[in-house]
């Protein structure tokens, strides 16, 4: 009996250090794609934390009653000049970017694991994060290259072009996962180039389908382009941020950017459809289910890339598929995203451009909007009255946040030929100053106002289930507020900007607030009990 | 300049270092060289290229040639070369009699072209006043007396006397709508009822921080929740007045503005 309860136990012991070693093991080989429909609180496994775009999380160790209690867990320096990624953290392992770096970090103690440099031409304007498929991480690259490296220890699986950086492209997103398709968007509205989604096999770096954001001559939206011109196949539309996706409807949901030439759109009268415009894609064919156009025939670089946020929720008197998006022109969208039916569209923040609402729930553009030679003031400026900063939708507040910002700008239409290309020219910033703004997500009315000084701030948005709202002023300070007053609950001089979005996960039983400023990440938690 | 404003200086910075740029750049003697050959280039093209490509290389009956993908892979004439010299027949385009020289100039031409499109999304500082000259004098020094306000804060004979050789015309006329290099004179009320007034040299909602005097005083901070704090913005009329400018009024203003010189 005892010999063989020695043996069962013996037995036990080999069984569990097998599963200790192997299951760590097993799961430190990456992330299956079904992870992402769910993902664990331990884990951030998507640019959003997940397909939603919601950018709440639902971990409450660090709360509205203990916040002031919060402090230093780690810091970690890198050199570069901006971090705008926002971190991805699975099985104890955080990736994050600058333009042609990747890190490769212990996500509870702040170590480097690896680090990958690749250097390249084209913009470093910034770099917004990696994604992860199984065994491998995917960055895209200022010369607008797609790399796979292997996540264990940051070399090169494959390395595609997707697009021609000689030509003015460059990219800056974090690719989103879908099933088995890698989504990348590409950047660059400098010159006349078409914007693209592109997805690609994550084994062999193939495409499977590419979707342009302008149609080709003769298909539905070509109306909206003039004819007998090569204004529709130079027409910009770059899809330069990291969409939402619809498990159960099977729906990828993204925003694209402006169209070209920039500011002097004499040359492409119509709406420029899909440019400015937030689309439904079927994720395995690319093929367009529906669209919602934020800014018709945009002269102001009032691109409609910020996040279409997805969420269900009560809408007069049933529960609904929602998206809502807070776009660059200064309002606030609300719609069905099944069909893309329109139900609401409100300004977030005072604007001078609109003349009112047409009957597809579009705003319309003031012709004195329109730059000019001799100058158009107008608000917001170009860099918009929000941008790529992330919003956040709180379930528990039922509020939509987002970073509003007044900003009065004068625009020049600097053309002197008979075609405009690139720009054909510039706005030029006068005063700003910035809000985070809570929004009832039916009507886009503003619940509460806070103000964060003056500046253009890019600080995003991080609500929690431990009623907290994370985000930062523009004087340099991090910010918790109450996210059902707007009221602050805490505050920390960081000595710089908060340049991206903050994040967070729970390991080891602790919960970490992740938030890069300028070129370090720090990590906050509560206090370990010693 | 107080840290409080940094944002927006640094997304100005952008701006200015872009647009100067090239203007300190054409005193470099290659630089002048470029744009002589740029201009013999340009002869050449509009002469042998341009009924199909259009004199300003933006397309015509063939293809724009500033957006092209070969002109953005040449270096030096060296894609562009032999499709002068052999033509593209299956396209319909013929060989051309360009000798080597003319063909590096029509090269380096397309490329300035291609630059310029790029380099469209600044205004230089050296953009031309007559384009701003779109307003009436008479109404602008009318509105600077009415409507505008202008006169409440402002003289043409005092603090404006000069100012529009101050600023070339393009930063005149931002200048104009929002000059935003003013000090901002602030009051602190301590608990105990004391005073201390100054320029304002740090503010966000938990912090105060002012030059005591003027700015050359020394620098004393206070926590916002101990002291009651009193701004007096100058450039609080100019906020208020930004959203309610129409076109015509700033035209009609900067046509004024320009002539105090």
């Amino acid at each position: 009996m005892k010999s063989s309860f020695a043996k069962y136990k013996k037995f036990l012991l080999l069984m569990i250090c097998a599963s200790v070693l192997s299951a760590p093991e097993a799961a430190a080989q990456g992330l299956d794609p079904n992870a992402l429909l769910k993902p664990p609180t331990d884990t951030w496994p998507t640019y959003n934390g997940d397909y939603s775009g919601r950018r709440y999380s639902s971990l409450d160790q660090i709360n509205s009653e203990n916040i002031n209690s919060l402090t230093l867990a780690w810091v970690f320096r890198t050199p570069t000049h901006q971090l705008k990624s926002t971190p991805l953290v699975v099985n104890g392992i955080m990736y994050f970017t600058s333009p042609d770096h990747v890190w490769a970090i212990d996500a509870r103690f702040g170590r480097q694991i690896w680090h990958y440099q690749r250097k390249s031409e084209g913009d470093h304007i910034g770099n917004r994060g990696v994604a992860m498929y199984k065994g491998n991480i995917y960055v895209e690259t200022p010369d607008a290259h797609l790399v796979c490296l292997n996540a264990k220890d940051g070399t090169v699986k494959w390395d595609i072009v997707l697009a021609d950086e000689k030509l003015g492209y460059f990219a800056t997103m974090a690719p989103l996962v879908v099933k088995d398709h890698i989504i990348a968007g590409v950047s660059g509205d400098v010159t006349d180039i078409p914007g693209f989604l592109v997805s690609i096999d994550p084994e062999t770096g193939k495409e499977q389908w590419k979707w342009f954001t302008q149609p080709r001559p003769g298909e539905p939206g070509s109306e909206t382009w003039p004819k007998d011109s090569d204004a529709i196949l130079h027409g910009g539309g770059m899809t330069w941020m990291t969409g939402t996706y619809d498990p159960q409807l099977n729906l990828l949901y993204w925003g694209t950017g402006n169209p070209n030439p920039v500011l002097a759109g004499e040359g492409r009268m119509g709406d420029n459809l899909f440019t400015c415009t937030i689309v439904a894609l079927n994720p395995d064919t690319g093929k367009l289910i529906w669209n919602f156009q934020p800014s018709p025939h945009d002269v102001h670089d009032w691109d409609a890339v910020q996040t279409p946020v997805l969420f269900d929720a009560g809408y007069k008197g049933k529960t609904r598929k929602l998206l809502a998006q807070a776009s660059r022109n200064g309002f606030y969208f609300l719609l069905d995203r099944t069909t893309g039916e329109h139900l609401t569209t409100a300004p977030f923040i005072e604007t001078t451009w609109s003349s009112g609402i047409d009957a597809k729930g579009r705003p319309a553009a003031k012709p004195e909007a329109t730059p000019t030679p001799d100058g158009a003031l107008v608000s917001p400026g170009s860099d918009g009255a929000t941008n790529w900063m992330a919003p956040s939708f709180d379930p528990q507040t039922d509020l939509f946040y987002v970073n509003a910002r007044r900003l009065f700008s004068i625009y020049y239409n600097t053309v002197d030929k008979t075609k405009p290309e690139g720009w054909g020219g510039r706005d030029r910033n006068l005063w700003a100053n910035s809000t985070i703004r809570a929004l009832d997500y039916r009507t886009g009315k503003l619940v509460w106002n806070h103000e964060l000084g003056d500046g253009e701030s890019i600080a995003g948005i991080l609500t929690t289930a431990g009623h907290l709202l994370f985000t930062a002023d523009n004087a340099g300070n991090l910010l918790a507020l109450d996210p059902s007053t707007g009221k602050t609950l805490w505050h920390l001089n960081v000595g710089a900007h908060l340049v991206a979005s903050p994040m967070t996960y729970q390991l080891g039983g602790r919960q970490y607030l992740i938030v890069p400023i300028q070129d370090t990440l720090y990590a906050f938690a509560l206090p370990e009990k010693l | 300049m107080p840290n409080w404003k940094s944002a927006v200086a640094t997304s100005a910075l952008f701006v200015y270092t872009f647009t100067l740029a090239p203007g300190a750049l054409s005193q470099q003697p290659d630089k002048q060289e470029a744009a002589a050959a740029a201009d013999r280039g340009k002869a050449a093209f509009s002469q042998s290229c341009g009924f199909c490509h259009g004199p300003d290389a933006t397309g015509a009956r063939g293809p724009d040639l500033v957006r092209s993908s070969l002109v953005a892979h040449d270096v030096k004439g060296d894609l562009i070369g032999p499709v002068v010299r052999e033509g593209r027949p299956d396209k319909g385009m013929p060989p051309l009699p360009l000798t080597p020289e003319q063909i590096a100039d029509v090269a380096t031409f397309l490329h300035a072209r291609a630059k310029e499109a790029l380099e469209s999304s600044g205004v230089p500082n050296t953009y031309p006043v007559e384009k701003l000259l779109t307003g009436n004098t008479d109404k602008g020094k009318a509105f600077f007396e009415g409507a505008g306000g202008c006169k409440n804060c402002h003289s043409p004979t005092g603090d404006l006397a000069g100012v529009a050789k101050k600023y070339p015309p393009i930063e005149l006329q931002a200048h104009m709508l929002y000059p935003d290099d003013k000090e901002v004179p602030a009051t602190v009320t301590l608990p105990t009822g004391e005073q201390v007034s100054g320029m304002l040299a740090h503010l966000d909602d938990f912090v105060v921080g002012l030059r005591v005097g003027d700015k050359t005083g020394w620098y004393r901070s206070f926590r916002r929740k101990d002291v009651k704090l009193e701004i007096k913005d100058p450039l609080t009329a100019h906020r208020e007045l930004l959203p309610k400018l129409a076109s015509a009024d700033i035209h009609n203003l900067f046509a004024y503005i320009n002539t105090l010189k």
